[in-house]
């Protein structure tokens, strides 16, 4: 890689950029004056939580914000200066120079094109590919980035394409042609973990083939830790930490940075307990005074210094730290304190034993959950989705179970009919030891009271035209429980309960931040005393440095209060964090289930290697000597199939780098491993060492 | 996609047959009977009953809707009332003329509303943006009636440069005296559609600018026309063509309104005076008539759809 | 509850601080004030007869002239507004009151309550308005009976489609579901958090309806099959004063002049509504971010 050298002129140099929006009658500052370089062949990953300014600084880096953006400083590409090039000088560049790669394909491809046209207009518009040639380069690009039968695909329009295939064709439409830059941002954030591995996989390979520098805008340091030569952190429009991605994750010296690598459940390391960062990301609107990050910094909230004054971005002149590190605090020596201090105490024990003996609260039997599909003038049912196709589950008492997959994997559904909210088709669901299914809607409506859900997206979940106080007393005021249960004075300790002030009950929620209403959320579903909670993906919407506050709150709770949670999650991270047991779902059916520390150490199940091995993790020198991606890395093929249609057999041998035709007709029963406290679905179950391959 | 146009038409079959008993039960809800309609107050008993047999009242009204019903399927609607004509006849004979304005107004809308949309959605909020958001809401705004009217008042009572009254002059017979007779009709319901083009289409350009795959190929370095013309255009024209089949039926009323205003010999002036004079099959048939062709014209704005958004499968 | 009046209120002031809605709700306020109270407050009226001036052009004694039976035209207009705003007024309650129910039950519990409410729906939306109501009116007979309950017909498929629209989107979102899961019951949902969820777009049609709902009325009464006279109507007056047009020129200008400014008035109004009510929406999910 380059970044030792410096011989060559950076393709992209960036001095002292600041961007102001002005379009909402004050003027919101959105980036405030960064310098960075980026050289052929590197990639530099820029890091940061929302309003952050990452994305805002890749838009003005190709000319692409809107009009009501205000630019001042310097960004050269090549021998263009883009904050005052004209338009065709703009067009041009973006044309045959640079490329740009967005976060969600579902959206970022015109509906009603075809995708090969897309993929190559942009090379026919700048005179690079003949018009006559254009489907067989576009066929050739589709080729590159792995996409089977290219020459039939290049006519399907981008609803025939699946996530992972989009993203692909994007990446492909991007590094057409010779292109000097490339700018990701957030390219695999709408992608599930199998998928993001193949498609990183493929941006790796594109660059190494065209040498073209790479920005990488992102907020998963997973992602920045494997793909990543330097790195930029990005916090109130300014650049904190920069320097070579591996000096920064071992020795980072801006609290920020700090805070972020503390804040992150990991794979590797089990934590007791997180270390969030207090509070929250500021609005570019609403920027503290002074160093942006000093309400939330632990070294500066006290010091006049770190309130008045922001502190230039200093190349470091530490004895640890490798040349090019640079940082924006006043106090970088103490940081090193702070990291000690702060530093996450791996578990000291084991986990606690696992609560065996515990009555089961919630027993799940052979839940099957099938939408029937409808097409015609008739509504004729012409096939069935098999959302959710034999899923058997127990949680215990006090404690919590994991259930993790990809996205249409059943498991939201799985909570949902648990909750009685989605009609099971068949199965039994019992709670401390009464069937739910059959129940009828007032005994079904008595009890939810023992059994309550938290939603992904806090934005979603609170009815904007209430007060948070109402909201919370809702379940109150349903089950005509609100004097009974001691009426405000009750919801005024629920607030407390999860951290929140009950002076802010008179308070609607679109003047709360997404954690905070995610704890409302929480005392919502605390109000009616519910002894097991169904949480289905409760931080996923969250920055990561809330993440960790949120979690940090509901592992209090079940402790305080001896809940059971049934825990809905795609971040395995997150679930190894929190969990006690676990287990996999794919295609509707649970594939794999033990005790946590048994799954992460030992999995048996072919998927759930698979899905292992491809988080991210936030440490690059686990990053494989040969490539990026690591060294063991098993890159799956193929993408999720649709429950509507699912493979014969094993649902999961098209993908399964163990299939056998056995796989194929067979599908296999769901049993214990020997030897193990773990239950599988597999054929040819076994750990990866033992793995015939 | 000639599959998908069939089932398209088939899926017509049970919205017809319920129209289709509506308009022939309507006859029959008419307070007292239709006959005392039909034969006046000072009939003699032996026209009632002569009246009686000869609409097939007497039978039972299953019979007699299936006998309407077979009749107006082959092309029989009976005959009116007031000039013993075939219904069918009298009807097609209006057919040429309404379909001459129908087309001449769309041609008007499209000239006057697509610049209008186009130019306002690339520059919104702006000064021209809002003098032509302006425009359009006096287009849709203004009553057709009333804007034919003032164009009658000024060309044909003031200027005298055009017929206060309009006839039907097919095109390719006499061009000059076509347009003559043409040109204020279709002005007056020209603008009207060009209101909703303007407005409908401004919104669903607006409302796709702002779409991701717009960055994406900006990004890609594409011009500002090729943008717009190739990637936005096919894109917008998806909600408005929904639109414009909501406002179908706004323009066949607007069509009717501005056939009375010109006294132009088309279906909606058959369906007003039928209606004047009581003529109950000619009422029947004119109904049914337009409505058929609603329907179709619904279809048509289907099948556009369909047509333009690669999602919708038509097998 | 205060925090929703209050909502109200800071909408109804972001409306009216766009100065083509001040200028609307100005003008509608002034016509439905006068035309209410104009049989007891102004003296002038609409029936009198002047056979000794007939088809006088604007002057002194008649603002607007006199129609053909020497009848005060500003009278007329007045009285006009009158029959336009209550018919208008009335169409829209029978609408409303009938569509918004369907949409809610057809969007909330979806399946066969759906099929068969939406399907009625269709056929209703088949023929187009104006044709459906000069059918009815053939039927039924002139009278304003006639007149107010076509026109309410034809409104209900709208106010059934807009309200289903946003309670089939309103019912997918989490609080709503968060409602179920904490055991409300359907009738609790749809009432308490759905319906108050679902008002402004409803708010919007009621405005846009009432100009359709208007035009609709004097397009009938233009096509001669409206309210029958003497009842002063501006549509009947466009239809008698058509055939003046040589002798009083002002007969069929100054009526569709007060219909057009009307419709106008309450199509800008509507709009702004519209874009008052789905910017609230953006400005709450921004700060929010």
């Amino acid at each position: 890689m380059a970044d030792g050298g410096g011989a060559d002129p950076p393709v992209l140099r960036v001095r002292n950029l600041s961007v102001t929006f002005t379009g909402s009658g004050r003027d919101v500052p959105a980036v405030r004056g960064i310098d960075f370089d980026v050289r052929a062949g590197e990639v530099l990953g820029i890091v940061g939580e929302s309003g952050s300014g990452k994305s805002v600084t890749a838009l003005a880096a190709t000319g692409l914000l809107p009009p009501t953006a205000r630019l001042s400083g310097s960004i050269r590409m090549g021998a263009v200066e883009v904050t005052t090039a004209d338009a065709e000088t703009l067009r041009t560049m973006r044309g045959r120079d640079v490329g740009m790669i967005f976060q969600d394909p579902t959206t970022t491809l015109n509906p009603v094109l075809p995708i090969g046209r897309q993929v190559i207009e942009g090379q026919v518009a700048h005179g690079l590919v003949p018009a006559d040639q254009a489907m067989s380069r576009a066929a050739g690009l589709l080729r590159e980035v792995d996409i089977p039968d290219p020459e039939a695909r290049i006519a399907q329009y981008p609803h025939q394409f699946s996530g992972g295939m989009r993203q692909r064709a994007v990446i492909a439409m991007a590094m057409a042609g010779s292109k000097r830059l490339i700018i990701a941002d957030e390219p695999t954030t709408a992608l599930d973990v199998t998928v993001q591995a193949q498609v990183l996989a493929v941006l790796a390979k594109r660059q190494a083939q065209t040498g073209a520098a790479v920005i990488l805008i992102t907020h998963d340091l997973g992602v920045v830790a494997e793909t990543a030569d330097r790195v930029a952190v990005m916090y109130g429009g300014r650049i904190v930490e920069t320097g070579e991605v591996a000096d920064i994750f071992r020795h980072p010296r801006h609290p920020y940075t700090v805070g972020l690598l503390h804040s992150l459940p990991r794979l590797d390391i089990v934590a007791e307990r997180l270390v969030p960062i207090p509070g929250q990301p500021p609005a570019p609107a609403r920027l503290p005074s002074g160093c942006a990050f000093h309400p939330r910094c632990p070294i500066g909230r006290a010091r006049d210094i770190c309130r008045q004054d922001d502190p230039r971005l200093r190349e470091l002149a530490d004895r640890q730290t490798a040349p090019g590190h640079a940082a924006a605090c006043h106090f970088p020596d103490e940081v090193q304190a702070l990291l000690a201090q702060v530093a996450p105490k791996a578990a000291a024990t084991a986990a606690p034993p696992a609560p065996d003996q515990a009555v089961p609260l919630l027993e799940v039997e052979g839940l099957h959950v099938h939408f029937p599909i409808r097409t015609g003038l008739l509504r004729r049912q012409t096939g069935t989705v098999r959302a959710v196709d034999g899923v058997s589950l127990v949680v215990r008492a006090g404690e919590t179970l994991g259930l993790v997959g990809e996205s249409g994997c059943g498991k939201t559904t799985t909570g949902r009919a648990i909750m009685g909210l989605v009609r099971a088709t068949a199965g039994s669901v019992r709670f401390a030891g009464e069937e739910v299914t059959t129940m009828a809607p007032p005994a079904l409506r008595r009890a939810r009271r023992n059994m309550q859900y938290i939603f992904q997206d806090p934005y979603a979940s609170l009815n904007p035209i209430k007060t948070v106080g109402d909201i919370v007393a809702e379940p109150l005021r349903i089950h005509k429980l609100f004097d009974g249960m001691g009426g405000m004075k009750r919801v005024a300790e629920l607030f407390e309960l999860v951290g929140l002030s009950a002076t802010m009950l008179g308070r609607y929620p679109a003047e709360f931040s997404g954690g905070q209403k995610q704890r409302i959320g929480i005392a919502r579903a605390l109000a009616l005393s519910p002894r097991l909670l169904i949480l289905d993906e409760p931080v996923a919407a969250l920055d990561v440095s809330i993440q960790a506050q949120v979690v940090n709150l509901l592992q209090d709770l079940q402790k305080e209060l001896g809940l059971a949670y049934l825990f809905i999650a795609h971040d395995l991270s997150v679930v190894r964090h929190i969990c006690d047991r676990v287990a996999v779902m794919y295609l509707g059916r649970i594939v794999e289930q033990s005790d946590k520390a048994t799954l992460y150490a030992t999995p048996t199940h072919p998927y759930t290697q698979s899905l292992l091995s491809a988080v991210p993790v936030p440490d690059p020198s686990r990053r494989g000597p040969g490539g990026k991606g690591g060294a063991d890395r098993i890159v799956l093929e193929g993408d999720i199939p649709s429950p509507a249609r699912p493979p014969t057999g094993c649902t999961f041998h098209p993908r399964c780098f163990r299939a056998e035709p056995r796989c194929a007709i067979e599908s296999p029963i769901f049993r214990d491993f020997p030897g193990l406290p773990t239950q599988v679905a597999c054929h040819f179950a076994g750990p990866r060492a033992m793995a015939p391959t | 996609m000639t599959s998908y146009i069939l089932r398209r038409l088939a899926q017509l079959v049970p919205v017809l047959f319920l129209a289709s008993i509506g308009i022939w039960a309507m006859v029959y809800a008419v307070p007292g009977s239709p006959v005392g309609a039909i034969v006046g107050e000072n009939a003699t008993p032996e026209q009632i009953a002569d009246t009686i047999q000869r609409l097939g009242l007497d039978r039972p009204f299953y019979e007699q809707y299936w006998s309407w019903l077979s009749g107006a399927v082959l092309g029989d609607l009976g005959e009116s009332i007031q000039s013993r004509e075939p219904v069918l006849d009298l009807i097609l004979t209006r057919v040429p003329a309404t379909i001459q304005l129908g087309l001449a107004a769309i041609l008007v809308g499209l000239v006057l509303g697509v610049p209008v949309a186009v130019v306002s959605a690339l520059v919104p909020g702006s000064l021209i943006d809002r003098m032509l958001s302006g425009w359009s809401a006096l287009a849709l705004g203004v009553p057709t009636f009333w804007l034919g009217i003032l164009l009658i008042l000024l060309f044909g009572v003031q200027l005298h440069w055009l017929p206060s009254v309009s006839t039907y002059i097919p095109f390719f017979e006499d061009p000059v005296g076509a347009l003559e007779n043409l040109l204020l009709p279709a002005l007056t319901l020209g603008t009207y559609v060009s209101g909703i083009f303007a407005r409908f289409l401004r919104a669903s350009l607006l409302g796709e600018l702002k779409a991701d795959y717009v960055r994406t190929a900006r990004s890609k370095g594409l011009r500002e026309r090729d943008v717009v013309g190739r990637h936005v255009m096919r894109n917008a024209l998806l909600p408005f063509v929904t639109i414009v089949g909501l406002m179908l039926a706004a323009f066949v009323g607007g069509t009717v309104v501005t056939e009375a205003v010109f006294t132009y010999p088309g279906i909606g002036r058959l369906l007003i005076q039928a209606i004047g004079v009581r003529d109950y099959p000619l009422i029947q048939g004119c109904i049914l008539f337009v409505l058929v062709i609603y329907v179709l014209m619904n279809v048509l704005v289907d099948v556009l759809y369909a047509y333009i958004d690669p999602r919708i499968e038509y097998r | 509850m205060s925090g929703s009046w209050q909502r109200t209120r800071a909408a109804a002031w972001r409306v009216l601080a766009h100065p083509g809605a001040l200028i609307s709700v100005a003008y509608l306020a002034v016509t439905i004030c006068v035309s209410l109270t104009a049989q007891w407050l102004l003296p002038i009226d609409p029936l009198y007869q002047d056979l000794a001036s007939t088809l006088e052009p604007p002057g002194a004694t008649y603002w607007f002239g006199t129609d053909e039976l020497g009848r005060d035209i500003l009278a007329r207009v007045i009285y006009g507004a009158r029959t336009s705003l209550l018919t208008a007024g009335g169409a829209v309650v029978i609408a409303a009151a009938i569509g918004v129910p369907i949409g809610l039950i057809a969007g909330y519990f979806g399946g066969w309550r759906d099929t068969i409410l939406m399907r009625i729906v269709d056929v209703l939306l088949a023929l187009p308005g104006i044709l459906f109501a000069m059918a009815l009116i053939a039927v039924l007979g002139r009278s304003q009976a006639a007149a107010l309950v076509a026109v309410g017909i034809t409104g209900i498929p709208s106010f059934a489609r807009i309200t289903r629209a946003q309670v089939l989107s309103l019912r997918q979102r989490d609080f709503v579901l968060a409602v179920e899961a904490l055991g409300g019951t359907a009738a609790y949902n749809m009432f308490r958090t759905v319906l108050p969820n679902a008002w402004s777009p409803i708010l919007v049609q009621v405005v846009i309806l009432s100009s359709v709902a208007i035009l609709l009325e004097a397009a009938l009464a233009f096509l001669g099959v409206g309210i029958p006279p003497p009842t002063p109507s501006w549509g009947e007056m466009l239809r008698t004063g058509k055939s003046y047009l040589y002798e009083a020129p002002t007969y069929a200008i100054l009526p569709g002049l007060a219909l057009t400014l009307t419709i106008l008035s309450l199509d800008t109004l509507g709009r702004t509504l519209a874009t008052v009510l789905e910017d609230r929406r953006e400005v709450v999910e921004d700060e929010a971010q």
